[in-house]
């Protein structure tokens, strides 16, 4: 899935065997709370991370919200 | 009456000889005070911790770092070494060079006024040779041009821009904005050159605070300034000298200030005051603000919209001698704290410290720079980025020390060093610190 939200219907979650979807998700970190397009199962609700975004953005949004 | 306890035993000074002496800090219970005695020149207490913060709680234990390269060897003993030697325990963060010891203020509180060499300013070429000293000692750590009042040199621009060539990242310069507020094509040519950020002075947001401290009305030249800074996207640290009974009772209104000139201003950095030059007497501790006393004093003036609970030690210089808070600034005005509320119970060490605070410096102080998308629409992650870049804004503090109530175990976790022309650098109290008579123990002797 590329990191800009792009949105890659490929992936299949390997447990409930369903594609993907794009959904908003909740995720939260330090004292943020932030709402996400994310590509998730829609019966087990994993979501995907893929690498260029745990390394790119996601990244920076932790950095930028870490403290000295 | 209240029993004292020691809560630790360190060295300090005697204020008159600058003889190093055994010291202890020890409470009544609520405050706390650094009390040492000279066998010539006898007992001496002051103040160093005062609020509803207790030190024993603050407190951090941090594993020392190993300094690959030094400079001076350990002969004499600390502090009579330093350059730094090979017993000194921290990275340098910050590394100032003084490029002038001219200034176009008179204040009150300065810390180099009591520097022999007014009318001498250093050269381009012994700018280089510090740059480079810097460089093989540190790396290419974060550089604060500072004075003397930096900007009344015509060739400013040119210094940051040496430095910039050289490798350093991150550049701020130290100054009391008129010439900023007065000279916008000066402002451009260092934004051009390559200018991060600006540590502004502003002790207050009245005009009496100014007459106080720097004997004349700066408010409008302030705002100014600020106004060109952000004109020319350079980041801004509003800076306030706190001094009891001046301006202690402003800070909410200077926090209320800086979120009113976000767009700019990145974050205010206090320093209460300390006591440089000839003091025939020594200061009172009425005459001192402690950090956890700016902390209280944050919550009350803000009505709570910034609380002390919100602040921290910083992982890079000792415990004792900072606090700051990060935050977000909400639409509504809010503040939110990004850091955690319990305390980190990990063992931090002082390299992993020196290169957070290096970096978040680096990240924080400079000018904002949100993503902009011309073509398509932002994705979640892009608004998430622009907020933090666009709202994100920094509280802290740093407690320097003079005679009085010098800790030598802070200095040997200092990270902001002053370069001397002989490529030394000297951590910033001990390069500062003088003796009763105003005789200084680094400063003008190397």
């Amino acid at each position: 899935m590329k990191e800009t939200g792009e949105r890659d219907f490929s992936w299949i979650c390997d447990r409930c065997k369903k594609k993907l979807e794009p959904r908003k998700v909740k995720v939260s970190y330090l004292s943020g709370n932030f709402e996400v397009e994310l590509m998730q199962c829609p019966r087990c609700k994993a979501v995907f991370i893929g690498e260029e975004l745990a390394e790119g953005k996601m990244l920076e949004v932790e950095k930028g919200l870490e403290d000295k | 009456m209240k029993e004292n306890r020691i809560i630790t035993r360190t060295e300090s000074l005697c204020p008159v000889c600058l003889r190093k002496t055994e010291a202890f800090i020890v409470t009544d219970g609520t405050d706390c005070y650094l009390q040492k005695t000279c066998p010539e020149h006898g007992d001496f207490s002051a103040v160093i911790w005062r609020g509803g913060i207790p030190m024993e709680k603050w407190m951090r234990h941090r594993e020392g770092a190993h300094l690959e390269k030094t400079v001076t060897k350990v002969q004499k003993g600390c502090p009579y070494d330093c350059g730094l030697c090979e017993a000194h325990r921290q990275h340098t963060c910050t590394a100032l060079i003084e490029v002038t010891q001219r200034c176009n203020l008179h204040c009150r509180f300065c810390f180099a006024d009591s520097s022999a060499s007014k009318n001498t300013d250093l050269s381009l070429g012994q700018i280089k040779t510090m740059y480079k000293a810097i460089l093989s000692v540190s790396g290419t750590c974060n550089i604060q041009l500072s004075g003397g009042e930096p900007t009344v040199r015509d060739d400013l621009a040119r210094i940051v821009k040496m430095g910039k060539d050289l490798g350093f990242p991150f550049i701020q310069v130290n100054t009391n904005g008129i010439r900023l507020a007065q000279d916008e094509e000066f402002v451009w040519a260092l934004k051009h050159a390559g200018l991060d950020s600006v540590f502004l002075q502003f002790d207050g947001t009245k005009d009496d605070i100014y007459r106080k401290l720097r004997g004349r009305e700066l408010l409008v030249l302030k705002e100014k300034a600020i106004g060109n800074c952000e004109k020319y996207h350079i980041g801004v640290v509003l800076v306030p000298t706190l001094v009891p009974g001046v301006n202690v009772d402003n800070v909410g209104a200077i926090v209320r200030f800086a979120l009113d000139h976000i767009r700019a201003v990145r974050g205010v950095h206090f320093q209460p005051v300390s006591y440089f030059g000839r003091m025939p007497h020594a200061p009172a501790d009425g005459d001192r603000v402690t950090l956890p006393e700016v902390m209280d004093e944050l919550e009350r003036q803000t009505g709570g919209k910034v609380k002390a609970a919100d602040f921290k030690p910083a992982a890079c210089e000792n415990a004792l001698c900072s606090f700051h808070g990060n935050f977000i600034c909400r639409s509504d005005g809010n503040l939110v704290p990004t850091a955690p509320k319990t305390s980190c119970c990990c063992k931090n060490t002082a390299e992993e410290g020196a290169k957070k605070a290096v970096e978040f410096v680096a990240g924080n102080w400079s000018s904002r720079q949100p993503i902009r998308q011309e073509t398509e629409p932002l994705s979640d992650w892009d608004e998430i980025i622009n907020q933090i870049r666009s709202d994100s804004f920094s509280i802290s503090a740093m407690a320097f020390q003079d005679a009085w109530n010098v800790d030598l175990d802070r200095i040997r976790d200092c990270c902001i060093h002053v370069t001397t022309p002989q490529g030394k650098l000297i951590p910033f109290c001990m390069y500062n610190l003088t003796d009763t008579a105003g005789r200084p123990l680094y400063r003008d002797r190397e």
